[in-house]
């Protein structure tokens, strides 16, 4: 990566320490503090599936005054809350950078347990008494974590009355002596921060000077969807706990009812989608969230809402697979039963955001297209993405439309109504119950244009529920794809979907800045693709590189389905992001270029 | 053997029929039933009890899982949804919730229910979702042609079980009365009039009623739950049998050489929607406007248990 050039900065802050330790809230309040700054942060916590019991927390930050799209391979800085989770991932901070520890330990270290031991030559250490910090102040090592951040931003200059807002913020439901113990630990490091003699070059600049301080609001990718559904006018959801999907169902459990609307825990997920789709029928706007396991138990349910044409919005978050897979990693890997899952030639939509602010604009996005085409819309996300933080301002006017319903017209005398008439764009005026003289029944059986049941009509009513959707991706105020990069011929496309393509746009980035031609291609519709779009930049490319973190590349092969071209696949299964310089070496070895010599270190195996 | 002290004349008896309105809530379809099937008489008790309540045929929706009884919704004239084996109940749910005026009546088969359902039927019960419930018991699956179910008897012998069904079978009722269902009864295709006042009485009642129907399997059990053994093994249930007293009740459901027709338990407690205010009314705040006001929490939380019904029972 580009080192911070004058007057711009791009600070990358490692947190690591054990559960318990504070280090998911130490850096919580690191990014939520920079955001109100004013800088651009992206932000991801890594965590143990087990509540208690010594697991490896870390949080990273990524601060900078320029937008960036992923995390950088390498830290700026290490603040090491726990020596044992943290010496692993010593190697990943970069040259002259700093690592932060505590240097009074309060009982003998054995020999190698100290971090101290295992720097390497290149970095510079910060010994801080946090825990003695924190006692002096607060007589109690409880704030160690806030010191650790005070010191921090005492260090790097960072504005001190940020952290008190937030500091503040954080603590608001707890005693106000609680909040006023936890800044003066804060000010006390932030103190020693300041006065400490400084060995790195790195600094925070002041942020740009046209960011509007505050209307940047710091977001998980779980958060923007709920603001999504919230301002799309959710009704009804329906859901049952799963990590990584709880958020958004805790979160709706507390914002929903505030405006009169409902949130029901049903006894599994096959009652969540069941209920979302009774709902859908009803006439109001309904979804719930899963991810695999549950979303595998959803597949039959999906087939009856493409069937019996009602609308549903099922959120899924993607995590290692298959089975129970890996709960608390991050995959790609259910795209297959995402587009196909289910019985029979079941047409479905599905969305995948790229980032924080473009699941808010899927999620709202998502209702309205359910609703116009009569049809269950998926939005594919992944722990990566859900739990991810980006800096984002959100549209200040509600950019989503009410109701996007085709309405019925007006019976004539002795006229009946047709529930599945065959129209011009293969979309029925639907009515719901409640309305008077449209009454019907809808099936997952094959029917004809009555709703009654009938196999003759199922090449005519295939055709009718498969060519209803092909007008999807030509929809407006949406980004179905999106090119990046340089225009016309180009010597490597890189085409992703997903949380990954954050991790695609920076290494081509810096591919270009090497002089390859390439440019990058988000896809967000996933079904029906557009393929419009895809063959003209498929046309333009002489290599095609398709990465995503799952062992198939599911991908790749719907690409290669779609458009005959044989693409050349990355897949990366680890359960952590997509490393960005995995991509720049493929980009390069595309492109006819020697592999270079990799700036910063080989990153080694260390989650 | 029959009853009828007078004889009945067709053009007469079809003249009521017009004339009752009955046959508004009545489709177009002709049921897909075997000749002789007892569902018949549950289109017929569910479409009399509709007209003798008035309810709104386009404020009501039938919802129905997978199998013989599922095919209810096609024959009578209301919204209708017929949906996947064992999943009406959350469907409904979700109707339920979405649209609170509705009337929403769910129906489906024992092997819908019991077998791929019986998951759903605890909740919904629990939850007190305002919605009926009826449930065609025939003891086999009759569309997929014969097979044993979760209410088969004992030493039955069809396609599945060609050296008899070692199964117990489940006692339905005495599972509704200990999931918590609001009202719980039981009737039989075999007497039509009973039944239908059971429907009515069901669909009356502000909760999740649930209303068991025995009916037989004319095609593909001529062994067990025939119309002459379930019409000899029927009885009503014991004079003075206390509709409140749930021990009562499950003493009759224990019962099952002989079959109870009637109401087994009844009772008045707040349904998921009355719970979905409540919870609205907390998450705005007024719920803390209450209780300065009256300064009792006992007092708000029943207010909202006894919210005036929609529609007044019938019995």
């Amino acid at each position: 990566m580009a080192r911070a050039q004058k007057k711009s900065t791009d600070i990358q802050i490692a947190i690591c320490g054990s559960a318990g330790d504070g280090t998911i809230a130490a850096g919580d309040i690191l990014k939520r503090a920079m955001a109100k700054a004013g800088y651009k942060v992206i932000a991801f916590d890594v965590y143990p599936p087990e509540i208690r019991g010594f697991g490896k927390c870390i949080s990273r930050v990524r601060i900078s005054s320029e937008q960036t799209y992923s995390l950088k391979p390498l830290s700026d800085v290490l603040i090491s809350l726990d020596d044992s989770h943290a010496i692993p991932h010593v190697v990943e901070v970069r040259d002259f950078g700093a690592v932060i520890y505590e240097d009074t330990p309060v009982s003998m270290v054995p020999e190698g347990a100290h971090i101290s031991g295992h720097l390497l030559l290149t970095h510079l250490p910060y010994g801080v008494p946090f825990r003695e910090l924190s006692e002096q102040v607060t007589s109690s090592a409880r704030s160690r974590n806030i010191a650790a951040v005070g010191y921090l931003a005492g260090l790097y200059g960072m504005p001190r009355d940020v952290f008190y807002g937030v500091i503040s913020d954080k603590f608001s439901a707890k005693p106000a002596s609680l909040t006023q113990i936890n800044i003066q630990a804060f000010d006390a490091a932030f103190e020693v921060g300041r006065d400490t003699f400084r060995l790195d070059e790195g600094h925070l600049n002041p942020p740009p000077s046209n960011a509007r301080n505050g209307d940047l609001m710091m977001m998980s990718g779980n958060g923007a969807i709920v603001r999504g559904c919230m301002d799309a006018g959710l009704d009804a959801f329906f859901g049952y706990p799963i990590t990584p999907a709880t958020t958004i169902m805790e979160r709706l459990a507390s914002e929903l009812p505030v405006k009169g609307k409902t949130m029901l825990q049903t006894e599994d997920e096959i009652s969540a989608i069941s209920a979302t789709i009774g709902a859908g029928y009803a006439g109001v706007r309904a979804a719930t969230a899963t991810s695999g396991p549950g979303f595998a138990l959803m597949s039959e349910m999906m087939g009856l809402g493409a069937m019996a044409e009602v609308p549903a919005v099922i959120f899924v978050s993607q995590r290692g697979g298959p089975s129970t897979g890996m709960p608390t990693q991050t995959e790609q890997s259910d795209l297959n039963i995402a587009v196909f899952g289910s019985a029979g030639d079941s047409q479905r939509v599905v969305l995948a955001p790229t980032n924080v602010e473009g699941c808010y604009k899927c999620a709202g996005k998502a209702f309205e297209i359910a609703e116009r085409y009569q049809t269950p819309v998926i939005v594919l996300l992944d722990l990566y993405l859900s739990n991810r933080y980006e800096a984002v301002e959100l549209p200040a006017k509600n950019p989503f439309k009410e109701n996007c319903s085709k309405p019925v017209g007006k019976l004539k005398k002795d006229q009946t109504y047709h529930r599945f008439e065959i129209t011009k764009d293969f979309i029925s005026p639907r009515a719901i119950p409640g309305d008077k003289g449209y009454r019907h029944v809808v099936t997952g059986l094959e029917h004809d244009e009555k709703g009654r049941p009938r196999d003759q009509t199922h090449q005519k009513m295939s055709q009718k529920r498969h060519e209803k959707l092909l007008s999807v991706p030509r929809l407006p105020n949406i980004n179905m794809s999106k090119r990046f990069g340089d225009k016309g011929k180009v010597d490597v496309a890189i085409i992703g979907w997903g949380s990954t393509f954050g991790e695609i746009l920076e290494a081509m980035i810096v591919a270009r800045t090497e002089g390859i031609r390439c440019a990058a291609m988000k896809v967000v519709l996933l079904s029906p693709l557009p393929l419009e779009p895809i063959n003209a930049l498929l046309n333009d490319s002489r290599e095609v590189l398709v990465p995503e973190l799952n062992y198939e590349g599911q991908f790749a092969n719907m690409l290669t389905g779609a458009t005959g071209r044989s693409v050349t696949r990355l897949n990366r299964v680890p359960g952590t992001p997509m490393h960005v310089q995995d991509i720049l070496d493929e980009i390069r070895r595309l492109a006819g270029k020697k592999p270079g010599k990799a700036k910063g270190r080989k990153r080694l195996a260390a989650e | 053997m029959s009853n009828i002290e007078q004889p009945v004349y067709l053009e007469e008896k079809l003249e009521e029929i017009y004339d009752s309105g009955r046959l508004d809530y009545r489709s177009k379809s002709f049921p897909t039933w075997c000749p002789g099937c007892g569902y018949f008489s549950i289109v017929e008790g569910m479409t009399t009890a509709m007209n003798n309540l008035s309810i709104d045929p386009d404020e009501t929706v039938v919802v129905s899982g997978i199998g013989c009884a599922s095919r209810f919704p096609f024959f009578v004239n209301t919204y209708g949804f017929h949906t996947l084996h064992g999943r009406a109940l959350p469907v409904a749910t979700g109707i339920k919730v979405a649209n609170e005026k509705l009337t929403v009546i769910a129906v489906g088969g024992d092997g819908d229910a019991f077998a791929i359902g019986g998951a759903h039927i605890p909740h919904a019960a629990r939850r007190n979702v305002d919605m009926t419930y009826i449930l065609f018991d025939n003891g086999i699956y009759g569309l997929t042609k014969g097979q044993t179910s979760p209410t088969s008897v004992l030493g039955f012998k069809t396609s599945t079980s060609p050296f008899e069904n070692h199964d117990a079978p489940l006692n339905p009722l005495m599972m509704l009365l200990s999931y918590g269902a609001a009202w719980v009864g039981q009737a039989y295709a075999g007497h039509p009039h009973h039944l239908a006042k059971m429907i009515e009485q069901a669909l009356a009642h502000r909760g999740f009623s649930y209303l068991h129907v025995l009916s037989p399997c004319v095609t593909f059990d001529k062994t067990t739950k025939t119309y002459k053994n379930l019409g000899m093994s029927v009885r009503e249930l014991p004079e003075g049998h206390d509709t409140g007293d749930i021990m009562a009740a499950m003493a009759q459901a224990r019962i099952t050489d002989t079959l109870a027709l009637g109401c087994y338990f009844k009772e008045l407690r707040p349904t998921l929607g009355d719970g979905l205010s409540d919870i609205t009314r907390r998450a705005q705040g007024k719920e803390k406007d209450n209780l300065r006001k009256h300064d009792k929490p006992k007092k708000s939380r029943t207010n909202s248990a006894t919210k005036v019904p929609r529609r007044r029972a019938a019995v």
